[in-house]
Parts: structure tokens; sequence; C-alpha cells
């Protein structure tokens, strides 16, 4: 590779960068949430934290959107519909799973009908404790998620990659 | 009429069934019948208008009884009649359909044949509700011998997709994810050109099995388990809870405590309804109103943070009283910020009654009479919206409600506009009453001392949620967790009527025929795939949001 075709791979990759970072748009997903979270998630749009000012956007289909927000354990009947929702996200894509219940489980660990928690389902990048956690608490996580992004230090996620036979 | 009198008439019309029956509390009458006897004790009641059908609780009796047990609540005022239907635990029994009469019941039917394993003979849709699709056949979890390795997945079948057309109509599947829903709900319309001609539905997306898991809790864990139920009305099924096992266990609760709880029953009221009206207001494409309603919702959460400590889940109820206090330097706040609420909400209803173009979405769409809405068993607002006076403060006061009483708000036209006027009137109601309870909080102690087991007995607690009355039927055997806990919320009653409301229709109208009965909402863009002809294609809810839009915008 020559010295101008590097340049402009970078300045391209420089340019997707700062794009991503600066209008993020995402899905929320609610594979089994009890909607505490849910309500926190959609308070974050409205005038008080307003995240719209950050570039973040909620849209309705994954197809438009590079984070994909998790709310609540998941539930078989969820399972699959997750999966096939986050297969549809164009990648690069980032998974944040908000409250206790996609940490651990929360409240419902142990119920018959919970897969469990999220990162036995999808690579996760960040995690937003809390139940439910603040509006400053997701915007928070989601922020931290960019600067890594920005600084191209994104973890590794913690589970592994879905395979395409779990679909 | 009094409790008394309508009990006396209940077990009049229910004698010609009764193989026995008793008076298990003072505002209860409990009927044995045989199962081929039920249509006939469930018309005998419905013919006579007598309450309607409030849950059906399905029960395995202990096992060496060998028996099972159904349970259909009539709840009338504070008066709740129980029809106990025995039946055999083996051979997959079978009980007889009541839905022709009553068509509520097919929500609760459908539940009882999955998680108990009766069969439901002539129920209309005998399909999943809950369960998931790859649950086993003939593992019941409701039964006591259930042990979740029983239910390990099994392959789906799954048919290959349905033609779009079906005839000469086209089928629209909607969700599972979905703006209005608790559970993200799935949902099938037929429609012919605009005009919907049939809905079906599935739940059980969000379905964890709170029920089953009570029993492996003790009380005190239970009701923290029971406040996630709903995040939206948690102090709503924490207090119901709460308060139907204080009663079993015989405690009374202090007179503060109730006044407490009431308070901050209003105060999720209110935060519900605010969050309700910004959320419809988005579905009909009018934005504005979604901000400012939930900026303003804001105060509230303020107010229930100040006191609580928590935005949403705020674990205010514990088995004997309350955790926390009103105290001299809260009630300042709490008379400003609710001078700021009740000038908004009089805004809100001077919008939603005379803006033009909202209300060319919601006046005359939906129109529920009310004859239909006592047909569907239809609750809270939505029902006190066609002129169903249905409201258990009011009704049957529990709580504070005797010395702090709500008035019943109603309207006539059944329609959606109706239902925001009932919604932002009874706001305003609800912003009175909380007022007198802080000036004039009854004095003594938040919480008394509550034993670790509960003596066996059960008990039905009714609580006026947001959205109608959420019904709680707790059974004891005596130890420290409970033996069966049964929770049915107000939404499952409220689909009947929206399943049956939207045929008719426009397809552009179903957000906000949905969005209309303020199901518990776990609100955002979801996903819709409309299939036409043998070709699908995909569009998202916010494109048929805007199509909605776009529609009425033409004219």
């Amino acid at each position: 590779m020559n010295y101008s075709q590097n340049y402009v791979t970078q300045l391209m990759e420089k340019i997707t960068t700062w794009a991503r970072v600066n209008s993020p748009w995402a899905i929320h997903f609610n594979s089994g949430s009890c909607n505490g979270c849910d309500i926190e998630i959609l308070a974050t749009l409205t005038p008080r934290y307003d995240v719209e000012r950050f570039g973040i956007k909620l849209r309705g289909s994954p197809r438009h959107a590079d984070v994909l927000i998790c709310t609540g354990p998941v539930t078989r009947q969820a399972r699959e519909r997750l999966l096939r929702t986050y297969e549809q996200m164009p990648s690069p894509k980032f998974v944040v799973a908000v409250g206790s219940c996609g940490i651990s489980g929360g409240v419902f660990q142990g119920c018959y009908n919970v897969v469990g928690h999220l990162d036995e389902v999808l690579p996760v990048d960040a995690f937003v404790p809390g139940c439910p956690p603040r509006p400053e608490a997701i915007i928070d996580g989601i922020v931290k998620l960019l600067t890594h992004v920005q600084n191209g230090t994104r973890p590794e996620p913690i589970a592994k990659p879905v395979s395409q036979e779990a679909v | 009429m009094t409790t008394e009198t309508l009990l006396q008439h209940a077990s009049e019309l229910l004698a010609p069934f009764a193989k026995a029956s008793n008076n298990p509390e003072s505002n209860r009458l409990d009927v044995q019948i045989t199962p081929g006897d039920l249509p006939a004790a469930a018309a005998a009641l419905s013919n006579a208008s007598w309450g309607y059908l409030a849950a059906i609780t399905g029960m395995d009796l202990a096992p060496e009884i060998n028996e099972l047990e159904a349970l259909y609540h009539f709840c009338d005022k504070a008066a709740i009649t129980t029809l106990r239907v025995h039946l055999p635990r083996e051979d997959q029994p079978e009980i007889p359909s009541i839905s022709d009469k009553i068509p509520a019941a097919s929500f609760f039917e459908r539940e009882l044949s999955e998680m108990l394993g009766v069969t439901v003979v002539g129920t209309p849709d005998p399909s999943r509700l809950f369960l998931p699709d790859d649950w086993p056949t003939g593992v019941y979890p409701a039964r006591r011998d259930f042990k979740i390795e029983d239910a390990a997945p099994v392959p789906v079948v799954r048919k290959t997709p349905e033609p779009g057309r079906v005839g000469n109509r086209f089928v629209v599947p909607i969700g599972p994810q979905h703006p209005a829903l608790k559970e993200p709900g799935h949902f099938e319309f037929s429609v012919d050109g605009e005009v919907i001609t049939g809905a079906r539905m599935r739940l059980g997306y969000v379905h964890r099995g709170i029920e089953k898991a009570t029993e492996g809790r003790n009380w005190i864990q239970n009701l923290y388990l029971l406040e996630r139920v709903c995040g939206i009305c948690s102090h709503t099924h924490a207090s119901a809870y709460a308060q139907g096992v204080e009663k079993l266990a015989g405690v009374e609760v202090p007179p503060r405590a109730l006044a407490i709880r009431e308070f901050v029953a209003g105060l999720e009221r209110i935060h519900s309804h605010l969050l309700w009206l910004g959320v419809s207001a988005h579905e009909a494409g009018f934005d504005s109103l979604f901000m400012y309603s939930w900026r303003d919702r804001e105060t509230v959460m303020n107010l229930l943070e100040e006191l609580t400590g928590n935005r949403v889940n705020y674990s205010i109820c514990i088995l004997g009283g309350v955790k926390q206090d009103i105290v001299a330097e809260h009630t300042e706040t709490i008379h400003k910020s609710l001078d700021y609420l009740e000038e908004r909400i009089r805004y809100y209803l001077d919008v939603v009654t005379t803006d033009v173009t909202f209300l060319q979405r919601t006046r005359n769409i939906g129109t529920m009479s009310l004859e239909e809405a006592t047909l569907y068993g239809t609750l809270g607002p939505t029902a006190r919206a066609s002129g169903l006076e249905r409201d258990v403060r009011v009704d049957a006061p529990y709580g504070a409600y005797s010395q702090f009483p709500v008035t019943m708000v109603t309207a006539e036209r059944g329609d959606l506009e109706a239902r925001f006027v009932v919604r932002m009137n009874e706001l305003l109601v609800t912003c009175a009453t909380l007022r007198a309870i802080a000036d004039n909080l009854p004095a003594g102690d938040i919480a008394t001392r509550f034993p670790r087991k509960v003596p066996a007995g059960e008990t039905v607690s009714r609580v006026e949620a947001p959205r109608g009355e959420a019904f709680y039927y707790i059974k004891s055997g005596g130890g420290d967790s409970p033996v069966r806990l049964k929770i049915r919320t107000p939404s499952l009653c409220n689909w009947t009527s929206v399943l049956n409301k939207v045929v008719g229709h426009q397809l552009a109208d179903v957000p906000m025929l949905i969005a209309g009965m303020d199901p518990c909402f776990s609100c955002n863009d979801r996903m819709v795939t409309v299939h036409r002809k043998d070709d699908s294609s995909t569009i998202t809810w916010a494109e048929l949001r805007k199509y909605g839009i776009e529609k009425y915008k033409r004219g």
C-alpha cells in the first residue's frame, strides 16, 4: 500500500469514527423488563435530559441502529427475537445492558421462563447497573462506550459472539 | 346495595348449583360447584348483572389430595363471589368454557389451560398466551410438582410464514416489539383494504414466571419481587400484596402508614397518566405535547424521589407499614409541586379538548358504549370513559381511602377523547386528595412489627392501579412463603375490548386505539412487519405511525 492510499484509508476511518461518535443511533429492546428501565430510557429523550443534543437518537428499525440498548433479563420467548434484532443491525454494533436484570438476572434469577442475563445471549459492551438506573447513569454508560469508540480502546465484549446456529 | 345484600343476592342466584357455600371473609362468598354446572352458574351471575369476572385462579391442591381447583372470582362493589370447581389431577381434566357468555374470560381460560393443564372445552382460542413456543407439552408451571428441569426447550416446528393474503384479505402481523404494551405482544390484524376485519394476539415475551417464583421466596422477599411486576405501577403491586398479607396475618397497619401509601399511590397515578398522555400524543404525531408532559412529569419524579429515595421502584411499602415518613419540611415542596402540576393538567385538559388536529385522531374513534364496556369486562379509566362506574377506591375503599376519599370521574362518550378527559380530570381529583393528605396526616407510627410466618388462610386483595383494578389472590399454608399467589393486572382485562373494538377501524388508527387503553407502556419505536401478497416487506413501527399521521393530513 503506498503512502497516499494509506492516508486516504486513515482519513476515512477518522471521518467514520467522528460520525459514529457524534451521532450514535440506538434501538431499544425490552427482552423481559418490568418497564422500570424502559421509562427511564425514554426519560433520557425528554427535555430534562435530552440526549438528542449529543446526537443520540432512538430508532425504530435495527437496520438504522448502531447501539442496541437492552433492558431486562432475557426470557425464553424474547431470546430468538433479540438475536434476530441484533443480527439485523449493521456492523460495527454495540450492546448496552441497562439495569440489574441484564447484568445478573436481578430479582428474576431462577424464574422458569428466564434464560438468564444478557451476556449469555449477546456480546455486551457496556453495563449500566441500577434497578432502574437513573437517566444520568444511562447517559453516562453510553458516553463511556462512545469514549472507547473514539479512542479506539473498545474492550473485548465479555461474551462470545453469537453463532449463526443460535439464531 | 350493601355488601351483605349483594352477597345475599349472589347466594340466591347460585343456590340451584351450590354443593356447599361459606363466607370466608365478611365480603366474600365461596360457592362449591361441579364443573358441569359452571356455565349455568356463571350465566346466572352475568344475566342478573351481578358484578364482573375479575379473574380465574388455577390452583394445584396438595399432591396427596390429587385434585386441582379453579376459582372463578366475580366482583361487585366490595363483594366478591368465588365459584370453586374441583377437578381431578390426572387424565387431562376438562372444564367447560364460559367465554360465550363472558368474552373477558377467554384470556383467563387460555392462561388456566396452559399453566395448570386443564382443557377448557369450547374456548374460542386455545393457543398459548404466555408460555414460550419452545415449551414442552404436558409441563404445567402452576402445578406443585413442576420442576424447572422438565421445561427444557423443545425444538420448535415453525410453520412456514403464513402468506400475507388469506382469501381476499391480508394479515398484518404487528410485534412482538410494540410501543403500546407492558409485555411486548404479537398481534395479527386481518385487513380488507384499510379496514381491519379481525384481530388476534399473543403475549409472553416478557413473561418471567413471577407467580411461581413467589412460592419459593419468603413473604418479605416477595414484596420486592412483586414491586417489579411493573416498573410503572410498582407501588400498586407492593401495596396490594402488603395489604393482602397483612389481612392474612391479622396485622393492624397504623393509619399514618396507610395515608402515606395512599399519597404515594396518588403520585404514581399522576406520573403514570402524564407518561400515558405523552406517549399517546406521540402516537398521534403530537410530539410537542409528548415533550411537555414528560417535562412536567419530572416534577412528580422529583417529589417521589424526595419522599421515597427512588424515582421508579419506590420500595416505600414494607409489611406492616411504610419505610419513610412524610415530615413537615416536605409539605411546602408538596404544595408547590401540586400547584404547578394542577396548572399544567388544566392546560393539557384544554389542549386535548380543543386542539383540532388532535381531536381528528381522538373524537369518535374507538367509541365503546356502556354495554360493550360491561360485556368486555373493561376496568379503570377505559371503563370510566364509557360511563361504567368501576373504581376500587370508591367501590370498596381500602387503606386510607375511607378517610381521604376520591370522587369517581366518568364520561359518557366512550371515545378516545373521553379517555383523555377522564384521565386528566382524575388527576385533578388526585391532586386535591394529595393536598388533603399532606395537610391532615394522621399522627402515630409509620410501621408495626410483622411476624415472619403468616397463618394459613386465603384472601383477595384489590387495589386501583392507574390502569384499573389490580387483583391479588393470596393463599398461605402457615409457612414463611405463600402457597399460591395469583396476580391479575388491569391491562389483561382491557385487551378484550381493544381486540374487539379495532374491527371496523382503519389500520392507521391502531396505534391510537392501543394507546387509548393505556396498556402498561414499554414505549418505544418497535418493529412492524407487513405482508403484502406473496412479497413480504418490512416497515417499522415509526413508519406505520407516520403513515397514520400522513393519512390524516391528507384529510
